[in-house]
């Protein structure tokens, strides 16, 4: 719009005109400077820079150990250090081992530690010592929130404390309070666990460390609505709750030595003649003082903690003992403990059924390194083995996951040779979304093929922190099919495998080096291809007996049935029925012979907690029910459980009042054959998100696959430094430029006005 | 005909044009006014012994000053390298030991203010460090080295009397960059 007035206007007041808006500009700036100035007062956002400050390390677990996370403390160059020592004694058919911690403080501070380590999951945890100078002070049973209380008093008290917390059934923390500057406590756990056997072959496993665990993120919510149709409910929003606890700090082997030091020995009583002893990832030292003992010794001294120590025995004799019977005399009660192996009948030739065979690997980013070669390469021989009578499909996951084919189809050559190049193709990558993968695995929709037995092949290194869900679907969901757990790599996740086998009809193999791919694979198909042990039973002539498991499973060619069982009195005999594939099978064995043993009783009550849990899952039991029979038995016989915790205290305070003290949590190594970037991402970096492909397959629930947070840790002694640009020159270039153009905009359209 | 578009662009391109401007100056003023009222501080500090706070809602004290005679500049240094202390001056990066300490001593300061003289600095420079105690240290730069901020090479408990100045590199880059600017320089002896 044109008025009169400015057309009027002469050149000379427009030059006025500009002259008064740069001055107006002018002033504005001074304005500007002044005002911020003054602000220097109010603003305290940081204004230097768009990008945060680099993060040298983020730990999931800030919240705990929170002062752990100052960017620039003194990272692990002096931090506490852990030796460890492992001693372990085999009396039959029982383990007892002794796990001491010793804990060394370096710096010139109060600290406290904080060690998360695994044991076998069919460990019983009974007792907690620490050694402070030449005192012992034995710790306590107690109900885990109560024991937390104590530990926590302690601490503020100055007074030194040990607290053993169960996590996982194989995931335990030790944290110790008030360890002062340059001083060292020692820690002693002990824990009582069954062996296992397979066929001939018996064996134990000490895992060294827990492998880090991908956590589904809490994206969707859960509902849980009452059943009593009130429509009130919970939600569930986190499918794991507690992972702080279970994500300690993982040391990048690239940039830092292996921590952790570990000592094992063995001295292994087996009560028969051995033969054959062999640890299988460890070089070992094997005395042999006579021909039932042996003592087993780490020939290079300590080992970094980074791979399970797995020891395996055979007797001497070409058949091993199929039964074994033994027995413990605890207050009032006596405590069996009984193995007995069926014998392995051959499958008539004609009666060879068919099976239709899924196979589940996991190709997430935990699998990195070796495990995705042996995976890959068991799942080669697996698909070799097949025959052509067989059904087989493939499903590969990570945090997506692809079906090969859209149902079942018979294993001959076409099929096969997809199956073949698909396997060979996949790689390591991603997260771990276990749960849809395993619920497309249990989708049975071919009731048409009931002839055919349904199995699940599941390979994977269990590296997941969701346990409970996986559990919870394969209750849910496993129908006529059966769940083999093939555990991957060198530190798998015990736990889950057997608990997940148990909870499918299945069985738990467990593959550790490529070398060992076709030895325990053909031991897998021999369970797969031979008819099963079904219906057992246990029956006791005279005694009245709380037998566990309360449910005696399936066996396969090669499992014993292991059973305990609690009696009123030693006497007649115990009779255990079933059926090897069609014919029936029944053995008697005599109570008067049981051999005596130890710990048996810790076994016993080990196992009914275990029991509990499993009828928690499957929904048999309350969970309030559930928790009181737990609760009952671990403080009756004295053990850890998810329940119960140790806790010992220094009666003595030894920290001043006023010293303050600082959390440490010790780092832990990578397993062995595992590959840091596919894990954490690139060193330094949060992992990009991954894409928001969907992995599930029921549709039932969106789960954004986000990879843990890393807990990436710097180099011992270098120094991250800190970002030192601002964005003010940045800002004043552009604001130069805008100015000036807006001027000359202003300067021009003014003149356009005086033209016309 | 015009439309009233045009000027109301023009205009609006120029007001953003002035935020901008005054966002950049008010960092650079901030420095700079901060400096006054850290010196204020830093001398009252020498004279009491006590840490003196340079402004009654400061979260950081003076620690330091770093000085280069050949270019005369002279900075007082902060306690700690977190963002809000470095737009106020050179922070002392936490877990160093002080200057004249065994060890070495890191202070770290934008590059396009307080340590914008790194650039100007040769090997063979003077640099004095004044602690809040009062006592006075000259280093001579002896190298200077860029290397990417997680990858510094410095072991701040290492044997030796050292001191380490650094700042972003490249210094006159607009944008912010992993690579930092490290100038390194050990103990002469107490100065005069």
């Amino acid at each position: 719009m044109i008025t009169g007035d400015e057309i009027e206007t002469d050149s000379h007041s427009i030059l006025s005109r500009i002259v008064t808006i740069l001055l107006f500009l002018l002033a504005q700036l001074v304005a500007t400077l002044l005002i911020g100035s003054v602000a220097l007062a109010v603003r305290f956002e940081p204004v230097w820079s768009a990008e945060a400050q680099p993060v040298a390390f983020i730990k999931p677990s800030d919240a705990r150990a929170g002062s752990l996370l100052l960017k620039n403390d003194d990272g692990y160059a002096d931090a506490t250090r852990l030796g460890i020592d492992v001693d372990i004694t085999v009396s039959g058919p029982t383990i007892r081992a002794r796990v001491t911690q010793l804990f060394r403080n370096p710096t010139q501070q109060w600290v406290e530690a904080t060690y998360v380590y695994p044991l076998p999951d069919g460990g019983a945890v009974d007792t907690l010592k620490m050694v402070v100078g030449d005192r012992v002070i034995v710790g306590d049973i107690k109900e885990r929130q109560q024991a937390r209380v104590i530990y926590e008093e302690a601490k503020q008290n100055g007074q030194k404390a040990a607290l053993t917390e169960q996590e996982r059934p194989n995931i335990f923390t030790n944290s110790v309070a008030n360890i002062g500057p340059g001083e060292t406590v020692l820690v002693q756990i002990e824990y009582q666990e069954p062996v296992h056997q397979s066929g001939n072959e018996f064996s134990l496993r000490v895992p060294l460390v827990v492998a880090p665990r991908y956590n589904p993120a809490p994206v969707v919510q859960t509902a849980d609505l009452r059943t009593d149709g009130s429509g009130w409910g919970v939600t569930r929003s986190d499918p794991v709750p507690d992972r702080d606890r279970i994500s300690p700090q993982v040391a990048d082997p690239a940039e830092n030595a292996p921590v952790n030091p570990t000592s094992i020995t063995v001295r292994l009583q087996a009560g028969f003649p051995l033969g054959d002893v062999k640890s299988h990832y460890h070089e070992v030292q094997i005395e042999s003082p006579n021909e039932t003992t042996r003592v087993i010794r780490l020939a290079n001294g300590p080992v970094a903690a980074d791979r399970d120590f797995e020891l395996t025995w055979k007797a001497a004799a070409e058949q091993a003992p199929s039964v074994g019977l033994f027995r413990e005399h605890v207050g009032s009660a006596d405590y069996l403990l009984a193995f007995v192996t069926p014998p392995s009948v051959a499958q008539a030739e004609q009666k060879q059924f068919a099976r239709e065979v899924i196979f589940v690997i996991d190709n997430s980013g935990s699998m990195g390194g070796t495990s995705i070669v042996q995976a890959k390469a068991s799942l080669v021989y697996a698909l070799g083995r097949l025959r052509p009578a067989d059904r087989f499909n493939v499903i590969r996951f990570d945090d997506t996951m692809d079906v090969l084919f859209p149902s079942s189809v018979p294993a001959d050559a076409r099929h096969l040779d997809t199956a073949l190049s698909f396997v060979n193709g996949l790689q390591a990558r991603g997260g771990t979304e276990m749960v849809p993968a395993m619920r497309a695995a249990l989708t049975d929709n071919a009731d048409a093929d009931a002839e055919h037995i349904r199995q699940v092949v599941f390979l994977t290194d269990g590296a997941i922190g969701n346990e409970q869900q996986l559990f919870d679907t394969i209750a849910a969901m496993r129908g006529r099919s059966r769940v083999f757990m093939v555990g991957i790599g060198s530190a798998p996740n015990t736990f889950l495998m057997t608990r997940a086998a148990e909870l499918g009809r299945g069985a738990f193999t467990h593959i550790g080096s490529v070398d060992q791919v076709e030895e325990r694979m053909r031991g897998l198909f021999a369970k797969l291809e031979s008819p099963e042990v079904t219906g057992l039973t246990a029956t006791f002539s005279d005694a009245a007996a709380d037998i566990t498991p309360a449910a005696l499973p399936d066996l396969y060619r090669d499992e014993p049935l292991v059973l305990a069982a609690k009696l009123d009195k030693l006497a007649g005999s115990i009779e255990v029925k079933g059926r090897i594939g069609d014919r029936p099978w029944v053995v008697t064995l005599p109570l008067a012979n049981a051999a005596q043993g130890k710990g048996i009783s810790k076994l016993w009550a080990r196992r009914k907690v275990s029991d509990a849990e499993v009828a928690r899952t499957m929904r048999q039991m309350s969970p309030e029910e559930a928790d009181k029979a737990i609760l009952a038995l671990a403080l009756e016989h004295r053990l850890v459980s998810r329940l119960t915790s140790l806790v010992a205290v220094d009666k003595t305070p030894s920290r001043p009042a006023g010293e303050p003290m600082k959390p440490s949590e010790l780092p832990l190594n990578l397993p062995a054959g595992w590959d840091f970037e596919k894990v954490f991402g690139e060193r330094g970096h949060l992992p990009a998100e991954p894409t928001e492909r969907r992995a599930d397959a029921g549709g039932a629930k969106t789960q954004l696959a986000l990879l843990k947070r890393p807990a990436v840790v710097p180099a011992p002694s270098t120094l991250t430094l800190p970002k030192t640009a601002t964005d003010a020159e940045a800002k004043m270039i552009a604001g130069s430029i805008l100015l000036a153009l807006g001027l000359i905009l202003l300067a021009v359209n003014r003149r356009q006005r005086l033209a016309r | 005909m015009t439309t009233p578009s045009a000027p109301c662009l023009a205009l609006l391109i120029t007001l953003v044009g002035i935020v901008l401007l005054g966002q950049g100056a008010y960092i650079h003023a901030k420095a700079w006014v901060a400096q006054l009222l850290l010196e204020r501080a830093f001398a009252r500090t020498i004279t009491t012994g006590q840490p003196t706070k340079p402004w009654s809602w400061a979260d950081t004290w003076p620690v330091a000053r770093i000085e280069v005679k050949r270019l005369h500049v002279s900075s007082i240094a902060l306690a700690g390298s977190s963002g809000q202390a470095l737009a106020f001056g050179p922070g002392h990066v936490e877990l160093t030991p002080e200057a004249g300490e065994r060890g070495v001593a890191v202070y770290s300061a934008h590059r396009d203010t307080h340590f914008r003289f790194l650039q100007d600095v040769v090997i063979g420079d003077e640099i004095d460090v004044t602690r809040s105690d009062g006592k006075r240290f000259r280093y001579r730069v002896d190298s200077a080295s860029v290397v990417r901020f997680d990858a510094s090479g410095i072991d701040p408990l290492r044997d030796g009397y050292e001191l380490v100045l650094s700042t972003c590199w490249p210094f006159g880059a607009l944008t912010p960059g992993p690579e930092r600017y490290v100038v390194h320089a050990m103990l002469m002896g107490p100065g005069s």
